[in-house]
């Protein structure tokens, strides 16, 4: 998790949070992954900001002092900024969401969220901002192919159900990163709220019992309390 | 208060009935004037008609006969309204009432207007007479009139009635006018009584209506509709109020009274299980939270902005995708039944939730080596996702409840879960119009969420 983001560390990461504590508490953990962050408390402020510093990413509170910070975004957005823009909002209301990814924002966490899912769409979202769309992607020793739908690790190719590919494509897109089971859910399965059972860990665990054969290293590994992680670097 | 300043003449019923007695009157009004107008110029002609043929006839009589017939007119005139004179060819009166020929009046044959002295012994006046002067072979001028007071005394009867009918009608509409608005007065400050008694927040009382079936009765019985869903609504908030507080007092306490040991024992593993261990209640405690508000917001928000149309087959498709890793590792047999794509209006995302939700039970309560089937096609043209299994079943008394938030069916309560799987798919059929309810099955459970007839 202390790996520094290596594309994105000399721009910023613009915070827009009225809310003195949780501002703080975000600020921190963060910096802790290397992040430089800049703090705005209002909807001026983070728009000057936004046109000062170019971030690389902003996280938007929807509510900044009573006031909808839709329109901030949407202002943004107007000027050509396409810096990507994830909201943190108390409001959990369905239509929320849809509101908020139509004014330009690119994901939406519902407040409370653990640190760790934060860290996550932060980084998910960085890496996506600059990543070309392609058909073939190559991870260390895997290899899928989108258009025969084919998968390979090293020489070996591997015999995937069309939902275990679709997994294996995520991991590989966002490899490196933490993946939450939230994550997982919500963008592999439309699922917005959180089941009680470990679904994920069992998508993930057949995933691997395929990938992983005759004592070969583990590549998705488990992030302790948050989720998983594509990390081919275990096996060299 | 504004009650006390309702003035009885500023009043909608009074103007009203004020308006309409006015109006009334004032159509009667010009019914009279038309027929007097009519009745004055055909009683005119007529009397100009008369008049003009009699002189025409009297000029062609030899003069004894003519002067017999004058003498006989004015005897015969008991009304003292005609007027008869024959003059000779100097103007001298040769009999007759009329003392001397008028120089006003030419003499032609035709009818003229002319003030003449009346012949009432009572009043000696000039009167408008109508006359009639012709002259005869010999000279001599034969004239003939009528007074016209019986024309005059025709419009003075017309003018009395109007006077005599207006007045008291003017007066009967500001009496009634009066009595309406006295009574609409009446109900409107029982009602602005009661509306002011439920913005003090007495919110049990309602708009008093009378059986009547009129318009003040009608809007206050909507307004107390309106009051009833405004109550309904305010206990709702009031439910999801309580029951967020009620799931998340005992949690708290457990976490509370965990921490405050491990403080007092002072060993940091104590410390970090402790910790540990309220991480995982609070996580529990906000995914209650989020669900029960979520669910709030389903059920009451009516949001239905994000729907399209979308095919249910999918959306089960992807729940049986997300779940079939589960349910191999039962040993359940898991199969989808989905024909043909079947069209719905909805919202994708929330489908999927309460389809997962579904199978989520059902996976849960069958045991393992059982069977989960999810089936998704058109019954009599109705969309119908049925999700049937081999567990223990629903029995028939629990199938109300457990579609009611954290219900717990005794057979499963040992299974973990927060209990609101089934009140969230219940909550999102509701909103896509949809009907979530036990089927009947030969074995285990079976729920069926089927599209209800458009009322």
């Amino acid at each position: 998790m202390l790996d520094i983001p290596n594309d994105n560390n000399n721009k910023p990461l613009l915070l827009v949070e009225d809310e003195a504590d949780m501002a703080r508490e975000i600020e921190n953990e963060l910096r802790s992954l290397g992040y430089c962050v800049e703090i705005a408390t209002t909807e001026e402020e983070g728009l000057h900001a936004a046109r000062v510093c170019s971030p690389a990413l902003l996280i938007v509170d929807r509510m900044l002092s009573g006031s909808d910070s839709l329109s901030m975004v949407e202002a943004l957005r107007e000027e050509g900024i396409r810096s990507p823009v994830l909201f943190v909002s108390g409001l959990a209301a369905v239509d929320e969401r849809i509101r908020g990814l139509k004014a330009g924002g690119d994901d939406y966490l519902t407040k409370p969220f653990a640190m760790g899912e934060l860290a996550a769409r932060v980084e998910a979202l960085l890496r996506r901002s600059n990543e070309a769309p392609a058909t073939l992607l190559r991870v260390g020793p895997l290899e899928i192919d989108l258009i025969a739908r084919s998968a390979r690790r090293g020489d070996r190719t591997l015999d995937l159900l069309p939902t275990e590919f679709k997994l294996l494509e995520y991991f590989m897109r966002y490899s490196g990163q933490t993946i939450t089971r939230k994550m997982v859910l919500e963008d592999l399965w439309h699922y917005r709220s959180l089941p009680q059972t470990n679904l994920v860990d069992v998508h993930v665990g057949n995933l691997r019992r395929k990938m992983d054969v005759g004592g070969q290293p583990s590549l998705i590994r488990s992030v302790r309390g948050v989720g998983f992680m594509l990390d081919v670097d275990l096996e060299n | 208060m504004w009650i006390s300043k309702i003035k009885l003449w500023k009043t909608a019923t009074f103007r009203v009935s004020v308006f309409f007695s006015l109006a009334i009157t004032a159509v009667t009004a010009v019914v009279l004037v038309f027929v007097y107008w009519q009745v004055v110029k055909r009683d005119t002609a007529h009397q100009n008609r008369v008049l003009a043929e009699e002189v025409a006839r009297g000029v062609n009589q030899t003069l004894p006969q003519l002067t017999r017939e004058v003498d006989l007119r004015i005897t015969r005139d008991l009304r003292a309204i005609d007027y008869a004179a024959l003059f000779d060819s100097g103007g001298k009166l040769l009999s007759g009432n009329v003392d001397a020929l008028p120089a006003a009046l030419p003499i032609d044959g035709e009818t003229h207007t002319i003030g003449l002295i009346s012949r009432s012994n009572i009043r000696r006046e000039t009167v408008s007479v109508l006359v009639v002067a012709r002259r005869r072979q010999d000279g001599s001028v034969l004239l003939l009139g009528r007074n016209l007071s019986e024309v005059y005394a025709f419009r003075q009867i017309v003018l009395e009635a109007l006077a005599l009918g207006v007045v008291p009608s003017l007066l009967l509409a500001f009496i009634v006018g009066t009595i309406f608005s006295l009574r609409a007065t009446k109900r409107l400050k029982a009602i602005n009584r009661k509306i002011i008694s439920i913005m003090q927040g007495n919110l049990t009382e309602r708009l008093p209506t009378h059986g009547l079936n009129d318009d003040l009765d009608h809007v206050g019985r909507a307004v107390n509709l309106m009051l009833d869903e405004i109550v309904r609504l305010l206990d709702q908030i009031k439910s999801v109020g309580d029951n967020i507080a009620h799931d998340l007092r005992s949690p708290l306490a457990v976490m509370r009274i965990g921490l405050e040991r491990a403080l007092d024992n002072g060993s940091s593993d104590d410390l970090r299980s402790s910790a540990e261990k309220a991480l995982g209640t609070l996580d529990r405690v906000m995914t209650t939270v989020a669900a029960l508000l979520r669910i709030s917001d389903i059920e009451y928000g009516r949001r239905t902005s994000g729907f399209k149309t979308i095919d249910l087959v999918e959306v089960c498709a992807n729940a049986f995708d997300l779940y079939q890793p589960l349910a191999d590792a039962k040993r359940i047999v898991f199969t989808l039944i989905a024909p043909e794509p079947l069209q719905v209006h909805g919202d994708f995302d929330l489908l999927v939730e309460a389809v997962a939700n579904l199978i989520d039970n059902a996976i849960k309560f069958t045991p393992a080596g059982g069977f989960v089937e999810v089936a998704a096609k058109s019954e009599s043209g109705k969309p119908v996702v049925r999700i049937s299994d081999s567990g223990p079943g629903v029995a028939s008394q629990e199938r109300g409840a457990i579609f009611k938030r954290r219900y717990r069916s005794d057979a499963t309560r040992h299974l973990p879960g927060i209990g609101l799987g089934l009140h969230m798919a219940s909550t999102i059929a509701q909103l896509h119009g949809f009907d979530l309810c036990v089927a009947d099955c030969r074995e285990g459970a079976a729920f069926e969420m089927s599209l209800r007839d458009a009322a």
